[in-house]
């Protein structure tokens, strides 16, 4: 037994390795001096560790104001994908009307555009609309993907309609058979596309250093290389510090839904 | 050097610029640059009113605010509010803003952008009431869009020639070399008596290399282009004689190309390589590297001369725009800011060296043991024509700088190859 499985652990070690070791770097390098930081041979453990870069960036740095700003876009936007891709995805998967087979592709097709082509007329769009530098304006564009419609539709397709006929004999209304028999059996579904949606929207950086008009506007991305890139120097440690600060919440969040979300991503592969 | 990785960030996403432009090339039919602009040719006498948004990038973004309060007081009816953004991707939220029009009052904007922007027809061109006679000419130069001033120049960096002093008095060098073949004698002896690895720390390609290239070049009489910026001069015998200089650095194993990337200030703390060119921001860095001890041995020099000795500069310049609401308050305060005043108070608060020449002449600048050799070259330094596609031109002359450099590829070829390359490129405009 042990002969047989012992190299399937050696590749699974290496492969944690090879994954948490950026992590484990990080974390150690936010405790260095940027100094300690450029140096070659590098050093793995901070030989004075500091806390300076953590100092700066709460100090210097308007910090909880970008978290609030980081936190309130990715919840809003995450909320929108779930309520609205599962209703989308649900009415293209089980309801029967006119032209629901073109409005499917017509979604697909607005997948296959790039994002770089939609970027400056939705910019231009949303100045026009007056919602620059505004909450809405770094919300509403994001609050449903066609990703995440195409999922949910996957997802509802797979279910059985036995299940709506069910619900229908009993008395239930459309709404009903949605929300409360087929929604709740798209939680592994659900849970890939709130983490994805979320982990996009805390990431996202070129939308919200556009839309962001003025500082209290922006998110944590964009703040971070605000304060850690100059002109002619990189502050390595603040940077360092900043990332460990921003991926925290992520973490967190994965390991809070992990199980849902393999789960998910293996279920909606086989159907 | 560590501003290349600045720079590959931008270059990074420069698909999305090029959508950007792409785009704002279709979109602006009224607004096309040919149209003479409505210029503000004269700026009022009263005190700035309104309110005045500014966009400022990075550590000068967060320090503006509070060299404003003066100018608030000086007029009490403005309201300033200027928002920092992130040198990363500053780039590409001014070309977006252009397109959607949505830019702000007046903004610090980088002297090598100074041509893409006036050609998009973003800027307001400076008003002939604005004195530009104080500002170095070099810097000056930047600010120049064929024969249109738009803005002035805010802050500035050259490119001076630094060594550790400890290091060259073991070699045996008392006095700076002043010519091509003193600073070679002097790499030499760093690298023979003092215990070098390398002599000096050149560039050996790569993003920005051009900047520690055109100083030789162009103290050797080389230019970029012709008077007009309309021709690239790169296939010159001056040029081919700055570039057969910098290259003798690698063929004699004064200078390596073996070194790894972003490492200058260490290998110069540790007299591995104790001498590179560079900007005045390494002073700070090599002190936060090597403490205040290593402070003390820091030297500089200007560019050792061949017919001339002309170095690079480098720094940002303050715009107005042409879409603003409230031009003659912007004006005006791009006017307070060019107050050799206001511009020696900014060194203070900033270390932004001044564009304004007689700033210099504050005791907190002429009695700094560094920054007069800083001033001294400025008053020649060179910055490359603003012209549309120059940073495209630019890179193309790196990935050459980088054959000369590493591959041996001979100065005649260099010369001819990036003539080629940057003629096919175009200038832009």
């Amino acid at each position: 037994m042990m002969r047989r499985t012992w190299w399937i652990y050696l590749i699974g070690v290496l492969g944690l390795i090879a994954v948490a070791a950026p992590f484990a770097w990080m974390f150690l390098g936010s405790f260095k001096t940027q100094g300690e930081l450029l140096r070659v041979p590098p050093t793995w453990w901070p030989e004075a560790p500091t806390t300076q870069n953590y100092d700066d960036l709460f100090n210097k740095a308007n910090f909880p104001r970008y978290f609030l700003n980081s936190t309130i876009v990715a919840l809003a936007v995450t909320a929108g994908n779930l309520v609205f891709c599962s209703m989308i995805g649900y009415a293209l998967a089980k309801l029967r009307f006119k032209g629901r087979n073109a409005l499917f592709l017509l979604v697909m097709a607005t997948l296959m555009v790039p994002g770089m082509v939609t970027f400056v007329p939705l910019f231009v769009l949303v100045t026009n609309a007056g919602l620059a530098n505004s909450y809405p304006g770094l919300i509403l564009p994001f609050l449903v993907s066609p990703f995440g419609v195409f999922l949910m539709r996957q997802f509802f397709s797979g279910l059985p309609d036995d299940l709506m006929d069910a619900g229908r004999v009993d008395g239930s209304s459309e709404l009903g058979i949605f929300a409360r028999i087929m929604l709740p059996l798209t939680r592994p579904a659900l849970a890939t596309l709130g983490i994805l949606t979320f982990l996009g929207s805390w990431n996202n950086f070129l939308w919200p250093l556009v839309i962001a008009q003025t500082e209290d506007k922006y998110t944590l991305p964009v703040a971070l290389a605000l304060y850690s890139t100059g002109q002619n120097a990189q502050n390595f440690g603040l940077l360092m510090a900043g990332a460990v600060v921003v991926v925290i919440p992520v973490l967190v969040m994965f390991l809070a839904f992990q199980r849902h979300v393999t789960k998910g991503i293996a279920i909606t592969g086989i159907k | 050097m560590t501003n290349s990785i600045r720079r590959r960030l931008v270059i990074g996403s420069a698909a999305l610029t090029a959508t950007a432009l792409a785009l704002a090339g279709c979109g602006r039919s009224e607004d096309s640059p040919e149209s003479a602009p409505t210029a503000t040719t004269s700026v009022g006498s009263g005190p700035a009113t309104g309110e005045l948004t500014v966009w400022a990038m990075g550590t000068e973004g967060e320090n503006l605010p509070k060299l404003l309060t003066s100018f608030q007081q000086a007029n009490p009816g403005v309201k300033v509010t200027v928002t920092p953004i992130p040198w990363d991707a500053a780039h590409n939220k001014f070309t977006t803003a252009i397109t959607a029009q949505s830019l702000p009052d007046a903004a610090m904007v980088g002297t090598t952008w100074m041509g893409e922007f006036a050609d998009l027809g973003a800027l307001d061109p400076t008003p002939s009431s604005i004195d530009t006679s104080g500002f170095f000419p070099g810097a000056l130069d930047t600010t120049k869009v064929g024969d249109v001033s738009y803005g002035v120049p805010w802050y500035v960096e050259t490119r001076l020639v630094y060594y550790r002093k400890d290091l060259a008095a073991k070699a045996g060098i008392t006095t700076p070399p002043t010519d091509w073949d003193g600073l070679k004698a002097m790499t030499k002896a760093m690298q023979d008596k003092a215990g070098a690895k390398y002599g000096i720390n050149l560039q050996p390609g790569g993003q920005g290399s051009w900047q520690t290239v055109m100083p030789f070049a162009w103290s050797a009489g080389a230019n970029l282009t012709t008077d007009d910026d309309k021709q690239f001069t790169f296939d010159t015998p001056e040029m081919q004689e700055g570039l057969k200089y910098y290259q003798s650095f690698f063929t004699e194993k004064l200078a390596g190309t073996d070194l790894p990337p972003n490492q200058t200030e260490a290998q110069f703390v540790s007299g591995q390589v104790p001498m590179f060119i560079s900007g005045p921001w390494m002073v700070g860095s090599i002190a936060k590297l090597g403490g205040d001890k290593m402070k003390q041995n820091i030297g500089v020099f200007e560019i050792p001369k061949n017919k001339t000795s002309t170095s690079f500069v480098g720094g940002s310049n303050f715009v107005v725009f042409k879409t603003s609401k409230n031009k003659d308050s912007a004006w005006k305060l791009v006017q307070w800011l060019s107050d050799p005043k206001t511009q020696a108070e900014w060194f203070k608060q900033s270390t932004d060296l001044p564009a304004v020449q007689s700033a210099w002449q504050d005791p907190s600048i002429a009695s700094d043991p560094l920054l007069p050799v800083f001033g001294k070259q400025l008053e020649t330094a060179k910055a490359p024509p603003a012209i549309v596609n120059w940073e495209q031109v630019a890179t193309a002359f790196d990935a050459e700088i980088e054959k000369l450099a590493k591959a041996g590829q001979s100065p005649a070829d260099t010369a001819k190859a990036t003539q080629a390359k940057a003629a096919s490129i175009g200038t832009g405009s």
